[in-house]
Formats: C-alpha cells, sequence, structure tokens
C-alpha cells in the first residue's frame, strides 16, 4: 500500500496544487489549462516515447469534439454520454487511420497528419456543412440537461470534472510509461525499431495502439471541449493550431509525465497575457514556437528530471561505495 | 459528369495545368530543402504570401507587374537570407521536427507581421497579360499559359542548374553525402544557405504568379498548405522530377475534381495522396533520400 502510494503521489500532488490556484488565477484559464494537456499528453506520449511527430493533433481533437457535438445536436442531451460517444469515434476514427499512418517513416508520418488535419478541416467546414454548419458550428447550450453527480453544464462541475478526467488521464500514462512492457517496447521502438522487428516483435502494431491511444487521448479532450464551451465549429481543427500541442509538449519535456501540464500551464498563460498587449496573436505565438525550439530538446520537466538525476548520483557517489576505479 | 462538354473539359485542364505550375514552384523548393538540409521548411509558405503582396504592393504603386515581381523576388531574397542566418542554420543538426516547428513559427510570426502591415482585406491584382488565346475552339486566358510556360521553363532551369554548375553539382553532392562534401573542403553551410535562398526566391515566384488568380489575403498561404504538401508527398522528398510529376497529378484532380463536385476538389488529391503512399510509401520518386 505505502507504495502503491509513493508512486501515485507526484500526480495527487501536482493535480492539487493546480487546483489549489483556483483563489488566486481565473478558473477558466486554469480548465483550459487542463483540458490542454490532456490534449497535449497524448501528443508529447507520440514524440517522447514512440519518435513521431504528430502534425495533425487538431484532428483528432476534432473528432471527438464533433462526436460528443453531433450526438448533443441531433441524438441526446446527457453531457456524459456525449463524451463517451466523442471519445468511441475518435477511437473508431483513429484506428482506421491509424492503419494508414503508421506505415509511414516519421518525416512522411508528420507530413502525412498536417495534410489530413487540412482534410478534416475541409470535411467539417465545407463537405459536412449541412450537418455541422461549419464556421458557425453547433450550438448546444439549450441542448444539454443538467447531468447527475457533477453538473457539467456550470462552470464549477465542468471545473471539476476536468480536474477528475485528468487526473484519471494521468495515472493512465503514468502506469502506461513507467510500469508497462508496452511502454517498454514504445521506447524501443523509438530507439532502434530494426532491432526490435528482428527480436521478433510486431512494430506495426505496437506503433497502431499507441497512435490509437494516444490520439484517442486527444479526442477525450476535444469532446470535453465542446461540453466546456457548449459549442464546437470548424475552427477546432484549424492547421494553424496544428504546432500547438507539439510546441507544448516540446516546451515542456517530451515523454515527460508532467510535460504536458507545465508546458500548457506556461504556454496558455504567456499567450494569455501577452494577448492582452499584441492584437496580432500570430506574431507571439511564432515567436514564442521559435524560442521553444531554439531553447533546446529536453524541455523544462525534462531538464529537471536530468538535474535532479544528478543529484541522486552525486548523494549516491558521496556514500561509502565501490566505485569502478576503486575496485581495480 | 452530366454534361460534360468539351469546352468545360479543356478550361478545366488548362486550369490545372497552370496551377500545377503554381504548386510546382511553391514546392521545389520544400523539396530542395529537404533534399540538402533534412528540414521541411514550412516558413516557404510565408514566402509566397509576402511575394504576392510585395507584387501587389509594387504593382499598385508603379503600374507594372513585372517590376513588381522583381521587386518581390529581392525582397524575399533579403528576408530569407536573414531568416536562414538568424534561425534555420540552428535546426540543420536536429531531428526534422525541430525545423518543422521552428519554420512554422516564423510562418506565423510573417503571417502575424502581414497582417500588421497590409491588414485584413484581401487585395486583388489585375492580371498582366490580357487577352485569350483559342484552343480547340476553347477561349482560354493567355496569362494562365503564360504561368505553365513559365513553370516549364523554371524546370528546366533548375534542372540545368543542378545538373551542369559546379554549384549546383556541389548541392547534389550534398544531397548525396553532406559529410563527404564537407571533407572535400567545400564550404557547405554556404550550399545550404544558397539552396535556401533559392528555395525561397521560387516559393515567391509562386505567390507572385499565383496572385492574379485568387485575391491576396494573409492566409493564402495557410490555405495552399495542403496542397503544397499533398503534391510534396506524392512525388517524394527531396526530387525534383517527382515534384514536377505529383504537381501535374494534383493541379489535375484539383480542377477536374472541382468539375465534378466542389468539395471534390480539396479532398480527391488526399485520396490520391493516399492510394499512392499505400502502394509506394516513399512517394512516387523518393526511394533514396528517406534514410534517417
Amino acid at each position: 500500500m505505502k507504495r502503491f502510494l509513493n508512486s501515485w503521489t507526484g500526480i495527487i500532488i501536482a493535480f492539487a496544487l493546480l487546483y489549489s490556484l483556483k483563489g488566486v488565477l481565473p478558473a477558466a484559464f486554469l480548465t483550459e489549462v487542463v483540458i490542454f494537456s490532456i490534449y497535449a499528453m497524448g501528443c508529447s506520449f507520440l514524440i517522447g516515447r514512440l519518435g513521431l511527430t504528430s502534425f495533425g493533433q487538431p484532428a483528432f481533437l476534432a473528432f471527438g469534439a464533433y462526436g460528443a457535438g453531433v450526438y448533443l445536436y441531433y441524438f441526446g442531451h446527457n453531457s456524459y454520454v456525449a463524451i463517451l460517444v466523442g471519445v468511441l469515434v475518435s477511437l473508431v476514427i483513429n484506428m482506421l487511420v491509424g492503419l494508414f499512418m503508421v506505415r509511414l517513416n516519421s518525416s512522411y508520418f508528420t507530413l502525412c497528419n498536417q495534410a489530413f488535419c487540412v482534410v478534416t478541416f475541409f470535411l467539417f467546414q465545407k463537405a459536412l456543412v449541412k450537418w455541422t454548419f461549419g464556421d458557425n458550428g453547433l450550438l448546444l447550450i439549450s441542448r444539454m440537461d443538467p447531468t447527475p453527480f457533477i453538473d457539467l453544464t456550470t462552470t464549477k462541475g465542468i471545473y471539476l470534472f476536468a480536474f477528475l478526467v485528468a487526473i484519471a488521464v494521468w495515472f493512465f500514462y503514468q502506469y502506461l510509461m513507467k510500469k508497462s512492457v508496452f511502454g517498454a517496447t514504445c521506447l524501443c521502438v523509438k530507439d532502434n525499431e530494426q532491432k526490435l522487428r528482428f527480436l521478433g516483435y510486431k512494430t506495426f502494431n505496437i506503433k497502431w495502439f499507441a497512435f490509437v491511444i494516444a490520439n484517442t487521448t486527444a479526442g477525450l479532450a476535444g469532446a470535453i471541449y465542446t461540453i466546456y464551451f457548449c459549442m464546437v465549429n470548424a475552427n477546432i481543427a484549424s492547421v494553424n493550431t496544428a504546432s500547438e500541442a507539439v510546441a507544448i509538449s516540446m516546451l515542456g519535456g517530451a515523454g515527460t509525465l508532467f510535460g504536458p501540464l507545465v508546458g500548457s500551464f506556461l504556454f496558455i498563460g504567456l499567450k494569455d497575457i501577452a494577448s492582452q498587449f499584441i492584437s496580432h496573436w500570430e506574431v507571439l505565438v511564432g515567436l514564442l514556437l521559435i524560442i521553444v525550439m531554439l531553447a533546446g530538446e529536453k524541455g523544462i520537466v525534462g531538464s529537471l528530471e536530468g538535474y535532479i538525476e544528478k543529484l541522486r548520483e552525486k548523494r549516491s557517489l558521496s556514500k561509502p561505495a565501490l566505485t569502478k576505479e576503486g575496485g581495480l | 459528369m452530366i454534361k460534360m462538354n468539351m469546352q468545360l473539359l479543356i478550361s478545366a485542364i488548362v486550369l490545372g495545368l497552370s496551377m500545377s505550375g503554381v504548386y510546382f514552384l511553391l514546392t521545389v523548393g520544400l523539396s530542395l530543402c529537404y533534399g540538402l538540409m533534412r528540414i521541411i521548411s514550412l516558413d516557404q509558405f510565408f514566402y509566397y504570401a509576402l511575394g504576392a503582396y510585395m507584387v501587389y504592393t509594387i504593382t499598385s504603386l508603379t503600374g507594372s507587374f513585372w517590376l513588381g515581381m522583381i521587386g518581390a523576388m529581392l525582397a524575399v531574397l533579403v528576408v530569407a537570407f536573414v531568416v536562414e542566418r538568424l534561425i534555420n542554420k540552428r535546426v540543420y543538426s536536429k531531428p526534422v521536427m525541430f525545423s518543422m516547428i521552428l519554420t512554422f513559427g516564423v510562418n506565423l510570426m510573417g503571417v502575424g507581421l502581414i497582417k500588421y502591415v497590409w491588414g485584413l482585406t484581401p487585395k486583388p491584382v489585375a492580371s498582366p497579360i490580357a487577352g485569350r488565346v483559342m484552343i480547340l475552339g476553347t477561349g482560354v486566358p493567355t496569362y494562365r499559359i503564360f504561368v505553365i510556360a513559365l513553370a516549364i521553363v523554371v524546370y528546366f532551369a533548375v534542372q540545368y542548374f543542378l545538373n551542369k554548375t559546379i554549384l549546383g553539382t556541389a548541392i547534389r553532392a550534398g544531397i548525396d553525402d553532406a559529410e563527404k562534401v564537407k571533407a572535400l573542403g567545400i564550404n557547405i553551410s554556404r550550399l545550404f544557405t544558397v539552396t535556401f535562398i533559392l528555395s525561397s526566391v521560387l516559393s515567391a515566384l509562386a505567390g507572385v504568379i499565383h496572385a492574379p488568380f485568387v485575391m491576396v489575403s494573409p492566409e493564402m498561404g495557410m490555405t495552399i498548405t495542403a496542397f503544397a504538401f499533398m503534391v510534396v508527398i506524392i512525388g517524394g522528398l527531396g526530387s525534383i522530377k517527382g515534384t514536377m510529376v505529383s504537381a501535374l497529378i494534383v493541379g489535375q484532380v484539383v480542377s477536374l475534381g472541382a468539375l465534378i463536385w466542389a468539395p471534390l476538389a480539396e479532398m480527391a488529391p488526399f485520396l490520391v495522396m493516399i492510394i499512392i503512399l499505400l502502394i509506394k510509401p516513399t512517394g512516387l520518386y523518393g526511394s533514396k533520400l528517406m534514410h534517417r
């Protein structure tokens, strides 16, 4: 039990800390940070653990969002069911798209994903305009009934709900990255795919499975976005935001557990603050992307982890122990 | 499809060919940059938009489109030089993803600056060549023929430059093995700069010749992104010939697709891309260069 607590306390503390910031920072900002970090988590996993950079994340976000939106607009009134539908829709689509995308090597994967993102945007904006109403979008505010347990129609409810979902997602990813064999094989794919194949693993299956998991996480974030904003329009798949998820992953540290959280917090915070001074947000986001990319590969959490690792080594060295040189 | 008459078909094919010209000029830069520097240079779309805006400004100031064309290319040359020396050269040694996000950042910044300088309203650019040519009884605007001819000239010029000149040979050698070229005492960093500037100027030229077809707007670089990617992917990254062939394919698919059902213009190239990638995952001509 103690061990169990030890391994999970980090997540609880991080989110409790973030939750307690409610008094200091506006709740809308914190909700957005949490939802965005769920969205960035999948992307970070793909980059850091699998070596695949997906520039088409908004597309996968959009499928979840539209899954939830279309359900609420045409079929039912329950927000919980809507989120479930969004996740299922994005799961099915990711399974199909993954079959094709995962075959490609990294540069093509990146480009194809971005092309897929643009096509998804056209799909929702123009081709399916009869059902999705393009840029105007689906307005859901009158279609959502109050839900039991946590009332998702209130800002307070969605705030709490987003936090709970995020904690669940983090537990899941902690298990995936730190404990499971599957997570280890993912890292092997990143390091040396050929060797893994030589050892008898089917790398296609591993990559496909990871692709589906990561992008379904994005779909989940999209579904929560829909409930949060009470609407969904084609702009959610806009290619302009394609690099944000990737940039946040890199800023926080790709493949680390808390990277997406720290990254989203800083990125969205900076964007919010600066957009009060500059009216053209593109200049600012562009500048931010350039700085993040030039600053380094590890990101904030990645660098911190390296630092902690060094401290630990120092401490263990100061204890009397056999070292390599000492052995001789 | 119900009543597709000959005239409609011919004008669609010519439109498709001229679109192919624009796509080719835009993507040849992407392809060259990937071939030599192993970067995916998304800021080419900024140079494309900047070229279009420069030609709009100079044309409305002086009245001469051709002066505008030269001015746009010169302006982009300077901007590309500064960007390459200041920013892009820092990520050549890193994985492709870095260059992609970095240049996407440059692109976003560029779009923001364009909005700041020229405003949000789309600007018209008049076609410099008026008149029509008759092809098989169909009147086709002469300017479209000019665009096709220009793209062909550029294709052969680039091929000549890469195959027959010393600098081009060095670039081709760099595409094969950058380390060895460095060992031969060739200043590879200067080669990178030259290639980047060449790519950017060609992208600007694409923007210039595309300007009379469409309204010049800040988002024009973003709109064409998808098609440019599809061209690059279908042709195979790093291959000039592949880029040309796939530009021809995509141009026709777009214009003929639009003839059948309007949203097909955006969807059909993607379907073609998927089919080609399923058969050959590295694109039509991109087999050798796909290591790393």
